[in-house]
């Protein structure tokens, strides 16, 4: 089929900005919509995990801006990350179709792509985010879980050392950035043993100590396999641990009827069962 | 001599490749007369042996360290300003 008549004409100088996701492995994830995005961009920002995925995009187009010198030790990313929407959006005012291009989903643990759709639509560009294989959708299939058998939670590790929050400890839980839970300056891109240590004191009271934990990596090349160690909960302080990696708690105890549910629940069957009608 | 990113890309889309041997990935590699970079990586399983070919190239992974750890988003009377280009080498030197 001659698809050419498809084509949306280029005859436009209003500027537009898409986020799209790479994926996670180099070939494997990147959709033909993302593609799609990259190539009729006149502007690709890349904010990839790898340097070899980045060179895999300049492939995809001519002009590919780096945003990881924008990266500094000691630099807040706070600013950094401003500093990115601000390049972005530059172009978009200066009327150019902008890509940006973000390592796995480009909505997942990524501030920028969110603030930058956000203001660009605030001052009428066209403006929106298609999704990536993310690294979490890579520890699903690569570790077998299921996050609707138990339930799963999520957090970013620090967010339990600054926050009060509820933990399930029947579901799993996962915490990322691990490697740098309680860098309140967000000045730093790794923090030490002491600062896991807090996070496991955190950790132990919902589980045992020798609770098992998964540390996972899931593979940028193509080349690679995904890193998969298992440590007890009180030997994560002295592992070495890269900021990459993410952090699995399997369940610690089964999930309990609630048999006050189950009541209310078992009486609108019986209802329905008489052929009443139900109310709420 | 096959370009490595070409490869590497040809490796992730083939389902018999993406998930091969590295002893059957290594003969596709000596077939495709692949770098030996390319080809020490997939022997010993470490992709760090790139580095031979493209330099060091150690990103810092956004997607790790995007979301800012608490809730406070930053000042909004602050105005976004883009860097000076001069500053920051664009596009990237990679």
């Amino acid at each position: 089929m001659d698809t050419s008549a498809l084509t949306h004409s280029n005859n436009t100088c209003r500027g537009s900005l898409a986020c799209v996701g790479m994926g996670m492995t180099l070939g494997s994830h990147l959709t033909p919509l993302a593609r799609s995005h990259i190539e009729r961009a006149d502007v690709v920002f890349a904010a990839l995990s790898d340097g070899i995925v980045e060179k895999w995009l300049q492939r995809l187009h001519p002009d590919v801006r780096s945003l990881q010198p924008y990266y500094q030790e000691g630099k807040s990313r706070l600013k950094t990350y401003r500093e990115w929407v601000a390049l972005i959006m530059a172009e978009v005012r200066a009327g150019k179709r902008v890509c940006g291009v973000f390592y796995g989903h480009p909505g997942i643990f990524a501030w920028s792509p969110h603030k930058a759709i956000e203001m660009a639509r605030a001052e009428g560009y066209e403006a929106h985010m298609e999704p990536g294989i993310s690294a979490e959708d890579c520890l699903y299939a690569d570790l077998g879980i299921d996050p609707g058998r138990f339930g799963c939670q999520h957090f970013e590790a620090s967010q339990l050392l600054f926050y009060e929050r509820r933990i399930d400890p029947a579901g799993y839980l996962v915490l990322w950035q691990v490697g740098l839970v309680g860098d309140w300056s967000l000045a730093r891109f790794q923090t030490g043993p002491a600062y896991r240590q807090v996070l496991v004191d955190r950790l132990s009271q919902d589980y045992p100590l020798d609770h098992e934990v998964i540390v996972y990596r899931g593979a940028t090349l193509p080349i690679e396999k995904p890193r998969v160690r298992r440590v007890a909960l009180c030997d994560l302080p002295n592992i070495p641990l890269t900021v990459e990696e993410t952090v699995v708690l399997p369940p610690a105890e089964p999930l309990r009827l609630n048999l006050a549910m189950r009541e209310r629940l078992d009486a609108l069957d019986a209802l329905e069962k008489a052929g009443k009608e139900v109310q709420a | 001599m096959t370009d490595t990113i070409d490869l590497l890309e040809a490796i992730g889309q083939d389902a018999s490749l993406r998930h091969a041997s590295a002893e059957d990935l290594g003969k596709v590699l000596a077939q495709a007369q692949a770098s030996e970079a390319l080809t020490a990586a997939v022997a010993s399983g470490d992709s760090t042996r790139l580095s031979a070919e493209f330099g060091l190239m150690q990103n810092k992974t956004p997607e790790g360290i995007l979301s800012p750890a608490r809730e406070d988003e930053p000042e909004e009377e602050d105005p976004l300003e883009a860097p000076v280009p001069d500053a920051n080498p664009l596009p990237s030197q990679k």
